[in-house]
């Protein structure tokens, strides 16, 4: 396995983790506590453009000249490590990195638009930083820390029935770096059986699109809705309590929207969402209201989760 | 689907140029593709439209341009599923990204932006990504109590004691709207919503 950094990392912050679910951002910092990561969050980073990207608002090199702006503050800061909370940052910056080191004309034409308006300061040099070496999403450097995190665990959740849904732009995009598995994704299942629990593996759909396609959720909401469908059912067949993610996006696809889609299918959905460092940190003892951030979610969270049972030392 | 092909002369050409665009990550992907049709399927927007990325393919290598104007490849989810099991190492996602770029600058593709100049603004003026306000009323009417959460959302976000706050400095903005001023996003946005304007 590649190695993984546990320090000068930049906690790269998301725009939907800031305004849908910032309980990912308490509990992916309450977690890196925990275990010790060494990392800092910038006031000066901003979004990826990825909301922009995908509803083809923003070109490419809009895209990476904002990311060379984004790449420089990661580096005066002393923190070439990006660390992403959303699966899309972490696609988005992993692809301007390899576009920015491999194609000259591309790094060369935003140098020189910087260098006449007054921007050399933001230049992105070759090799700066390196798409494998430098750019993570949360799961990576969870996995790198995850034997050490059995020893923090507070709350027993074996009792649920857990399933994972692994974001396209974590696992697809940049395949070559992805860990635990493309077309049968296990990175999460693997964090989450650290924590004492099982979940239940593989299902229909286990791979597949949580149905978002950024412009087909609000501009063609029955193909949108209709691709969730296929995984929401199988969710419900197999009677899941509990989903975990790890993308921002597909957290509000199928948390805002189980409801619809229930309406839609004509059956219930009781599944909750939590993304990874939710549930880790759940299990670590962090509160629903400081830490979770529960009252950001549309499904209640305590519509499952009652009482919390302390594991037995 | 249109039955209609236009087949230029040199149907490389149509190729060559989405190889060469900056967004390519593929090198000659595109011109390895054997059809195999693994893409199709596996493709959710196949699946569940009339969208079909093997046929993309296929109308990209006869340099069949009437592609950019098919509303078809607007339904492409951009999962990236075909990219990842492609057995030649082609990307029809990102060869979809490439043919949406085309038609944006051809301007056949603007009105598919219309409703997302919300995001353009948003970034542009306050280095902001944001959900586009034009779709919040679809959002209230689909997701029970979202708008209360949103009235709520700073309460939340004290709560769970989060910092920085989510506006970006005075500097930050003038950063970002330079950078997006001079690669050219800035006069990109004020030619669709031109084009918006007398399209209402």
């Amino acid at each position: 396995m590649k190695v993984v950094p546990d320090k000068d990392l930049l906690l790269f912050r998301s725009c939907l983790v800031s305004v849908e679910y910032p309980g990912v951002e308490a509990s992916t910092k309450f977690v890196f506590d925990k275990l010790g990561i060494d990392y800092e969050i910038s006031d000066k980073q901003t979004c990826c453009t990825g909301l922009g990207h995908y509803s083809d608002v923003f070109n490419q090199i809009d895209t990476s000249a904002i990311g060379a702006r984004n790449f420089r503050i990661a580096k005066d800061m002393g923190r070439p490590n990006l660390v992403m909370m959303c699966a899309t940052c972490y696609a988005i910056n992993k692809k301007s990195v390899k576009l920015l080191n491999k194609k000259d004309d591309l790094r060369n034409h935003i140098n020189q638009l910087f260098d006449e308006n007054g921007l050399s300061h933001f230049k992105y040099e070759k090799d700066d930083l390196k798409p494998t070496e430098n750019i993570y999403h949360v799961v990576d450097i969870l996995y790198g820390k995850k034997d050490e995190i059995k020893d923090k665990i507070k709350y027993d959740l074996s009792d649920y029935k857990i399933a994972t849904h692994h974001g396209c732009h974590y696992c697809k995009v940049h395949y070559e770096d992805t860990i635990g598995g493309v077309r049968d994704p296990n990175i999460m299942d693997e964090l989450i059986e650290e924590c004492g629990c099982k979940t239940i593996g593989w299902y229909d759909h286990k791979r597949a699109t949580c149905g978002t396609g950024f412009r087909q959720r609000y501009s063609n909401p029955d193909l949108s809705f209709t691709a969730t469908a296929d995984k929401m059912n199988a969710i419900g067949d197999e009677d899941v309590d509990i989903l975990v993610h790890l993308c921002p996006n597909c957290h509000i696809q199928f948390d805002r929207y189980q409801h619809l889609i229930a309406e839609r299918e004509g059956r219930n959905f009781k599944a909750i969402h939590l993304n990874i460092a939710q549930f880790i940190a759940l299990a670590m003892g962090g509160d629903f209201d400081k830490v979770i951030g529960v009252k950001a979610h549309t499904v209640p969270i305590d519509s499952i989760i009652k009482d919390l049972k302390e594991v037995k030392k | 689907m249109s039955s209609q092909q236009k087949i230029s002369d040199s149907p490389i050409n149509f190729a060559e140029k989405i190889i060469e665009d900056v967004k390519n990550s593929k090198d000659e992907g595109v011109l390895k593709c054997v059809q195999c049709g693994m893409c199709t399927s596996i493709c959710p927007a196949a699946r569940h439209s009339d969208y079909n990325p093997r046929d993309i393919i296929e109308r990209v290598l006869e340099g069949d341009e009437s592609i950019l104007a098919d509303d078809n490849i607007w339904n492409c989810f951009y999962c990236y599923t075909c990219h990842s099991v492609c057995p030649v190492g082609n990307s029809v996602c990102e060869v979809n990204q490439i043919l949406k770029q085309m038609a944006i600058e051809n301007k056949i593709g603007y009105d598919k932006l219309y409703e997302y100049m919300g995001f353009a603004d948003s970034y542009f003026n306050a280095a902001i990504g944001a959900i586009p306000e034009i779709f919040f009323k679809d959002i209230d009417r689909d997701v029970p109590g979202w708008w209360d959460f949103r009235l709520h959302l700073d309460e939340i976000r004290n709560e769970l004691e989060l910092d920085p706050p989510l506006m970006p400095s005075k500097e930050t903005i003038d950063e970002v709207s330079k950078i997006l001023t001079i690669t050219g996003f800035k006069d990109k946005i004020e030619k669709i919503r031109a084009s918006q304007e007398d399209y209402k």
